[in-house]
């Protein structure tokens, strides 16, 4: 923490830390509403950072899990199943307001005893062993989960537990005492959080600006206004950077970066981003329920052609679903994935593979990048060793279509843990069981059990590698490869994606971002 | 005459019905919102709580007596995805649309009609072939194609004209531009056909006869007649304008336009937001047909009886 | 004693070419050389179409650094051939303009001799049925039609077919409309004629030139719309080529590798100009009043 503000000091000395600057953002998807909690996609992971915070922040610039004060400066457990946070005292809201522990109450109960439709759907997955928040004393809160909680640091950081003004949303609609559903759906057209940016402006699916919020409690924001305009076409993105109408450009596709390159006025920055694209298999579908086919449609694809060729080599191509960001729980040593086209060609014949079409659902228009390059290469593939493949694109989600054989999906890592990524999708129960096309049995709950609540280590890592195993004999998916994200910026832009964040997020506070001197 | 209004305006009230029955309907019974999130984690019990979020989970019947209570109460309801009411979203959106339609149409007209006669009574020297050539350019190249390359030559290569947004005059040049390029080419080759009809007719043969200069009866006796079906399929193009939207200029230029939202709303099935607007856009097309046809009517007076036979 | 024999007439295809101009001769060897390389195409192409070549990505035409030899038109952005995917997607583009057209002829033309000939409450049905079709956005219609029945290919050729049926329509329409008020249709009717028969032998024949017309128009702007099809991500699947799917995919490498879209586009201006040219000429040639030249 103290190299942070150290790094931060010197950074802001040099570059001069309170710019008079604006920013213009040219961004490839605006979010239709703001309200952290209810939100988990791409598109809005990234705008909440800037004008919020948790209890509990990260030191964003590292890929470890460095935990920081955030909005709480001291935290402790009081009993296995109860932490104690210590509130920091003179936090401003945007609207003026103080935050207090009722503030925090508020926020953790409105998601983990939610009454309201979208903040339960997002309970469930992730937040489901919160209990309840109760307030000590106006600074010092008590949070209580329902059984060990070996990840409390990890949810704490979470963006749905973004802490938000109580007063300020039950005053917005209706009884300015009661908390009304409609308060909430207000909320997300007007959010006001404590983070160095306020919003000034929000046209849903239009336009964002954040201003300088003045008595933030942190480092000042380094920006005084910055404009984020929704620009969907990739040729008008980078044009707009050319015309000074924007300084980045989000959402750059690798085959873009040889323009960029070419370009002395333009540059790029990219990152490996902690999600995978996926390929998800029907395994109740009646022609694939043999595993041995689904296993040859996973090792009939070379994932590394595909990195080479649609992604410059810039891709990570996982051996399992498990990425660095994990910390301990990093395991490169497994291999569930991999390339063997032999082996697919013996498996089909074995299965007595009679040549029939496996459909291979994909999202139109294009959703995830490289996503129908990726999806034609891979029929090709796939014909290399006798399967005979045939896309079907529709604006459909056809996830929980008992018809659907093969279609992409993306795992993203919504906290930096395997719960987080793995097991939001895959648990049972979960999103993929319950949409009918993956099974799972009391072994697989029971490595689950040991996998989710373990408390060394050792555990969680052993019950990992057991549900890879059976990932791999068995598989409902392959993880392809985790793509490299690239934004285009004005070559006096010093700013980079940092990679403790989540997938997206654009940050602009103190440290994140400078331009080169003039 | 009276009767022919009544008569256009009934059919009008009786196609605005049907249209609003029709989207109603095939909207709803093509997919819900629930299956065009994209499921990114969403279990069946999730999926179930969003449906009665949405009140989809209400009998049809129930459904479609509220969507059309709204158009006596002004309570459209609320967008599936913004959360806020839908004829706010679609106001929002309307003007935007509207300059640009107004701009595309002042230009259209502006250029198309002399463009026109030039290529009509110059049709025998190279000129009124070149004409036509650049129109039909205009049309037979790609919308989008001409917005890219637009903007990729007047923007990315030349830094003359901005490429996002609605904020200035420079603004509207390329947006414009495309709009336009298909309307000029239509509405040219039709002045010019016009033209020719005109040049054809029993009066303008009289006064050629007569041996005045053929360019000089022309710009005597103007376009005649062919001023009310020039003015018709104006209005036709303006409805055709209209109703398809401008999808792609929007797009491309970040134009805040009603295009975009209703493909978009059309692809997420947001109902609420889908409803309304297509049925605002379709309310305006209805009445530019309907007074295209009144127009029409007033000219042939074969017309206005209509259905004696 | 001498026989005086008359030259011979020249032929039909002769007397056509002597009365056509110079834009009409090009647009009638054009259009002729693209039906033949659209019906030759599976022998003229030299690489399957969808052969893809993930190591050979965006090459350059030949004559250009970097180009690779035997792709005389370059490749995409899987590495497939410009040239090969060129002409089977003029062949395809071809194919379903023509169905599409046939299809809004059919339907179009025979609602709209209904709806002329026999009048009164089918004519208000079918001409509400106009009405409502002009007054929606066909993006929609089309998304909608799509998303629900899927985008291959007989559910496009459908979509292709809707769009304009309405021209149709209310051209027959309003010409029949026209015709029956006139005295020999009077005559017919008195003599007791069917409707069918009206409709058939009298109104029909004088329905041929606008009608021709009108399809060469609708030719044109099926192609245009399914390029913005394409562009909105419905149309055909991929690795399906048709002209409008190169061309909407092609877009976002204009910078990079403009011979993706330059191709196909050049080809749509093709077909576009040579279609309207000898529609045109076909109406002028109809039109009794413009005989004065």
């Amino acid at each position: 923490m103290k190299h942070l503000l150290i790094a931060t000091a010197l950074t802001g000395a040099l570059a001069g830390a309170v710019q008079a600057r604006d920013l213009t953002v040219a961004a490839a998807n605006m979010a239709s509403y703001l309200d952290p909690g209810r939100d988990h996609s791409n598109v809005g992971s990234q705008f909440y950072y800037n004008s919020f915070d948790p209890l509990i922040h990260k030191d964003y610039s590292r890929v470890e899990q460095v935990f920081v004060p955030g909005l709480a400066t001291e935290w402790a457990l009081v009993s296995p199943t109860t932490m104690e946070l210590k509130l920091r005292p003179g936090v401003q809201f945007h609207n003026g307001a103080t935050m207090t522990a009722d503030d925090v109450v508020f926020s953790v109960n409105r998601m983990v005893q939610a009454d309201f439709p979208p903040y339960q759907v997002r309970m469930r997955d992730r937040l489901s062993n919160f209990d309840r928040a109760e307030k000590v004393d106006d600074l010092t809160v008590r949070i209580h989960v329902k059984r060990e909680e070996p990840l409390w640091e990890t949810l704490l950081n979470l963006q749905q537990l973004y802490i938000l003004p109580e007063a300020y949303v039950k005053s917005l609609k209706g009884d300015p005492n009661a908390l009304e559903h409609d308060d909430y759906e207000a909320f997300s057209l007007a959010p006001v959080g404590t983070g160095p940016y306020r919003v000034a402006e929000f046209v849903p699916g239009q336009k964002l600006v954040w201003e300088r919020h003045d008595a933030f409690w942190g480092e000042a924001a380094p920006l005084d206004r910055v404009t984020v305009v929704n620009v969907p076409e990739v040729a008008s993105r980078l044009t707009a950077l050319r015309t000074g109408e924007a300084q980045i450009a989000t959402n750059i596709a690798p085959d873009q970066l040889a323009l960029i390159d070419a370009d002395p006025g333009l540059k790029a920055e990219g990152m490996l981003t902690p999600l995978f694209h996926v390929n998800i298999f029907n395994v109740n579908h009646p022609r694939l329920k043999d595993a041995r086919i689904r296993r040859a449609l996973s090792l009939a694809i070379d994932r590394d052609l595909l990195n080479e060729a649609l992604w410059l080599g810039k891709a990570e191509v996982p051996a399992s679903h498990t990425m660095v960001e994990f910390g301990d729980l990093y395991m490169p040593e497994l291999t569930t994935f991999r390339y063997d086209p032999e082996e697919a060609r013996r498996l089909l014949a074995e299965a007595g593979y009679d040549g029939f079409e496996i459909t291979y659902d994909l999202h139109s228009p294009s959703y995830y990048t490289n996503d129908a390059l990726a999806a034609q290469a891979i029929m090709e593939m796939w014909a290399a060793v006798g399967i005979n493949g045939k896309i079907s694109a529709e604006p459909k989600w056809t996830g929980n279509d008992p018809e659907m054989m093969v279609r992409t999906w993306s795992n993203p890592m919504y906290f930096a843990d395997p719960f987080g990524s793995f097991g939001v999708m895959w648990a049972p129960g979960g999103p993929s069981e319950s949409e009918g096309r993956y099974n799972t049995d009391a072994g697989f709950a029971a490595l689950w059990e040991r996998f989710r609540f373990g408390k060394t280590v050792e555990e969680r890592k052993a019950a990992y590698a057991g549900m890879m195993a059976r990932f791999e004999q068995d598989p409902p998916m392959l993880a392809l490869y985790r793509p490299y994200e690239s934004w285009a910026m004005t070559k006096d832009v010093n700013w980079k994606p940092q990679p403790g964040h989540i997938p997206y997020v654009l940050d602009f506070r103190a440290g994140a971002i400078s331009f080169a001197s003039n | 005459m009276l009767s022919l209004a009544l008569r256009t305006l009934l059919r009008m009230a009786l196609t605005f019905f049907v249209i609003v029955t029709l989207v109603f309907l095939v909207t709803r019974l093509t997919g819900s919102p629930v299956d065009f999130v994209l499921g990114e984690g969403l279990t069946a019990e999730d999926r179930q709580i969003l449906i009665r979020y949405y009140a989809l989970d209400r009998p049809l019947w129930d459904q479609y007596l509220a969507f059309l209570r709204g158009f006596t109460d002004g309570e459209f309801g609320l967008s599936f995805i913004e959360r806020r009411p839908v004829a706010q979203i679609v106001a929002e959106r309307i003007w935007p649309s509207l300059q640009l339609l107004i701009a595309a149409v002042s230009v259209t007209l502006a250029v198309a009609i002399p463009l026109g006669i030039v290529a009509a009574v110059w049709r025998d020297r190279w000129f009124g072939s070149a004409v036509m050539a650049l129109a039909f350019l205009g049309y037979a190249i790609p919308d989008f194609i001409l917005a890219v390359f637009l903007v990729l030559t007047f923007s990315y290569w030349l830094n003359w004209l901005p490429v996002m947004g609605n904020a200035t005059a420079l603004h509207f040049l390329m947006p414009t531009a495309v709009l336009s390029a298909a309307l000029i080419a239509a509405l040219m080759r039709f002045t010019r056909n016009a033209m020719l009809d005109v040049l054809g007719q029993d009066y303008m043969r009289t006064a050629l006869a007569k041996g005045l200069p053929e360019r000089r009866v022309i710009l005597r006796h103007g376009l005649g007649n062919a001023w009310i079906t020039i003015l018709s399929v104006v209005g036709l193009k303006l409805a055709g304008l209209a109703a398809s939207g401008s999808v792609v200029v929007e797009t491309v230029f970040s134009w805040p336009g009603i295009g975009e939202l209703l493909v978009r709303s059309a692809i997420q099935r947001d109902y609420p937001v889908l409803q309304f607007g297509v049925v605002a856009v379709a309310l305006a097309v209805i009445v530019i047909n309907m007074l295209t046809d009144l127009a029409y009517g007033l000219a042939d007076p074969r017309m206005r009886q209509g259905g004696a036979r | 004693m001498t026989v005086l024999h008359a030259p011979a007439a020249p032929g039909p295809i002769r007397r056509l070419w002597d009365e056509a101009d110079t834009v009409q001769r090009a647009a009638l060897l054009i259009g002729l050389a693209l039906l033949v390389l659209a019906v030759l195409a599976p022998w003229l192409a030299p690489f399957d179409p969808d052969r893809q070549s993930l190591i050979a990505r965006f090459r350059p035409p030949l004559g250009f650094a970097g180009a690779r030899p035997g792709h005389w038109l370059g490749t995409d952005e899987l590495g497939r051939d410009i040239l090969s995917r060129g002409l089977y997607g003029l062949r395809l583009t071809l194919m379903l303009a023509a169905l599409g057209a046939t299809l809004g002829l059919m339907i179009g033309g025979t609602l709209g001799l209904l709806a002329g000939v026999v009048g009164g409450r089918t004519e208000a049905l079918i001409m509400g049925a106009v009405d409502t079709q002009i007054a929606v956005p066909f993006t929609l219609i089309a998304l909608f039609v799509l998303t629900v029945f899927g985008s291959t290919l007989t559910v496009l050729v459908l979509v292709l077919g809707l769009y304009g049926w309405e021209q149709y329509a209310r051209i027959v329409r309003a010409e029949a409309a026209r015709l029956m008020t006139l005295p020999f249709i009077e005559a017919a009717r008195c003599a007791g004629a069917s409707p069918v028969r009206i409709a058939l032998s009298h109104v029909l024949p004088n329905l041929v030139s606008p009608l021709v017309v009108q399809f060469t128009l609708s030719l044109s702007n099926i192609i245009l719309l399914e390029s913005t099809l394409s562009f909105l991500g419905l149309g055909v699947q991929p690795p399906t080529a048709t002209l409008g799917a190169m061309v909407g995919v092609g877009r976002d490498f204009m910078p990079t590798a403009p011979w993706i879209v330059l191709v196909p586009a050049a080809l749509i201006l093709a077909v576009t100009f040579s279609i309207q040219i000898l529609g045109d000429w076909l109406r002028d040639r109809a039109d009794v009043r413009l005989r004065r030249r």
